[in-house]
């Protein structure tokens, strides 16, 4: 048993979540292991992003457990769960507009952040914010204010940056919606390289392609419960996903009288 | 004339340190501050009640300091769950709540009344002299502050408070604690407005309730707003100009043969006027906020304030 905890990164236990009567999630059950890509898919209102939401602390269960690398993360600010290792991005990035492009990403890294140390050491420039801004397509855009950036360079920004706190599980958010496709194949291939790295991820994405591409398995999510949990070739087959997707043969019902 | 230019550049002085620590506030960790007078407060008061029980400026500093520092982490908590607006109006309402509540106390603070005999610095030098050392020290604390918030914001630091200050959430999900990086600022800041107050003590001798009206919060803003948000040279042009601005007005007054209260009605009028007038057409300033590598600002750029509403308006 202890063996198999240390293999798993992020665990939900029984999570539930609902708005007001509107049950968003209900007893989701799911686990993401060391070194996985594990695709979250779902029809929208499937409750994909409050489940993320909830897993990076920026929204709370009603109910449920989630352990991170064995630690419970319920009642931990948001912040703390980032400065562990679990690290998230948006759906709609919004960036400065007072910062450029490589301001922001040198923020990104809290290390020598402190207001103590502002008076201890000069701010060197930072040779990992280069490598990002080159792996990232950035270095022609570096100098302008990061909110100029077109939609598709700002996930590619905002992946940069999540990336530069050196997560163990990166958790992202639609990474590919407004993204040109051929940025969508550089994105796969930079996060492929990162998960070489030992970055384990759970995405969201509605792409099929992209989720073929780069996820070893798949967890579809359907009115707030776990429909399939199997690798991406499989879910052609899978009775209840293609129902969730396309719809069931409609059938009139009976109504008495 | 001379003694009347000395007195104004030494207000002007410790208005620049004023504007600097709300600029430090506004234009860099975005918190919205419309109590920043209150800070002040503590320092004038730190001085005043120590000199009243019989202890010397050390301690009248320390106990300046302490109760700046005590307001700012009590601005702080009250940030914890407010919107960047709201919170700017909880700060107004607490700086008013500590304004009357010294003015009631009459026991401790002498009320109204206020406490006058302070110790003047340099106060046994004859009479140009005097002043002249008492505007070198202000010279030197002004730009030790100013050096003091070059470095601070332009540190790794600095760059988070940005980061916080544009886009929270983005900073939040990157590990920053938005509440230890404000509570910080506003430690920090508090304690530059309360050296203010504190040397203010002891240059004017006299501490009252009435030095810490609302309308002192938005003369610094206008100060702030009018030399250019998030720029720290800006806060202090602002101040200096504000400050001769207003030292011309009597001036101006005889030249129309206006009568008195004229004088305070046109200082009014340029503090609104002034704030409207760079609101609707120069947001940036007189001296805009540089961004990344050492560039201007675009003309679109808007200050904290007006982002901030704007934001949570949709």
């Amino acid at each position: 048993m202890a063996e198999m905890a240390a293999e798993t990164v992020l665990q939900g236990t029984g999570i539930a979540k609902a708005f007001g009567a509107h049950q968003v999630l209900s007893d989701v059950r799911f686990r993401v292991a060391d070194g996985e890509i594990v695709g979250l898919l779902g029809p929208n209102g499937s409750g994909k992003s409050t489940l993320l939401n909830i897993v990076s602390g920026f929204s709370r269960a009603d109910a449920g457990e989630i352990r991170f690398r064995g630690n419970a993360l319920s009642g931990l600010a948001a912040h703390d769960i980032a400065r562990r290792g679990l690290v998230r991005t948006f759906q709609l990035p919004s960036m400065p507009t007072r910062m450029s492009v490589r301001q922001v990403l040198a923020a990104g890294s809290r290390e020598g952040a402190g207001l103590v140390e502002a008076f201890l050491r000069r701010p060197a420039d930072d040779p990992e914010v280069e490598t990002l801004l080159d792996q990232f397509a950035l270095s022609a855009v570096a100098h302008q204010p990061a909110s100029s950036l077109s939609g598709g360079q700002k996930k590619l920004l905002s992946i940069a940056l999540a990336l530069r706190t050196r997560p163990s599980l990166l958790c992202l958010d639609e990474p590919t919606a407004g993204v040109h496709p051929q940025l969508r194949s550089r994105m796969v291939e930079l996060l492929r390289a990162f998960n070489a790295r030992g970055v384990a991820m759970l995405v969201v994405e509605h792409d099929m392609h992209f989720i073929r591409e780069l996820c070893s398995r798949c967890i579809v999510l359907d009115r707030g419960e776990i429909i399939a949990d199997c690798p991406p070739a499989q879910l052609a087959e899978n009775e209840r996903v293609v129902e969730a997707y396309l719809g069931k043969s409609v059938e009139r019902p009976k109504v008495l009288s | 004339m001379f003694e009347f230019l000395l007195h104004v550049a030494i207000m002007a002085c410790l208005y620049g340190m004023l504007a600097l620590s709300l600029n430090l506030q506004v234009g860099f960790a975005g918190l919205i501050n419309f109590g920043q007078i209150i800070l002040f407060g503590a320092g004038t008061y730190g001085a005043a009640l120590a000199f009243a029980n019989g202890f010397g400026p050390v301690a009248g500093l320390a106990l300046g300091v302490a109760f700046s520092t005590a307001i700012a982490v009590a601005f702080a908590q009250l940030g914890r769950n407010l919107g960047a607006d709201y919170w700017g109006i909880a700060t107004l309402a607490v700086a008013e709540v500590l304004r009357i509540l010294i003015t009631n106390e009459v026991d401790l603070t002498g009320g109204a009344q206020g406490i006058a005999g302070i110790p003047l610095i340099f106060g046994d030098w004859p009479r140009p002299v005097g002043p002249l050392m008492t505007l070198g020290l202000c010279l030197v604390i002004l730009l030790a502050a100013w050096w003091f918030c070059r470095r601070l914001t332009e540190s790794r630091f600095g760059l988070a408070l940005k980061l916080i200050r544009e886009e929270p959430m983005l900073a939040l999900s990157l590990g920053y604690d938005l509440n230890a990086a404000r509570t910080a600022t506003l430690v920090v800041a508090g304690a530059m407005a309360a050296l203010s107050g504190f040397v203010f003590a002891h240059y004017v001798t006299f501490v009252g309730p009435d030095q810490l009206v609302a309308a002192e919060t938005f003369l610094i803003w206008a100060m702030v707003i009018i030399g250019g948000s998030g720029n720290h040279l800006g806060a202090i042009v602002g101040a200096i100009l504000m400050q001769f601005l207003f030292a011309f007005v009597p001036f101006v007054k005889d030249a129309f043969g206006a009568p008195a209260e004229y004088v305070a009605a046109m200082r009014l009028t340029l503090v609104g006027g002034g704030l409207l007038v760079f609101l609707m057409w120069r947001t940036q300033g007189l001296i805009p906020e540089r961004i990344g590598d050492a560039r201007p600002a675009p003309a679109t750029g808007r200050p904290a304030a007006a982002r901030m509403v704007e934001k949570h308006n949709g």
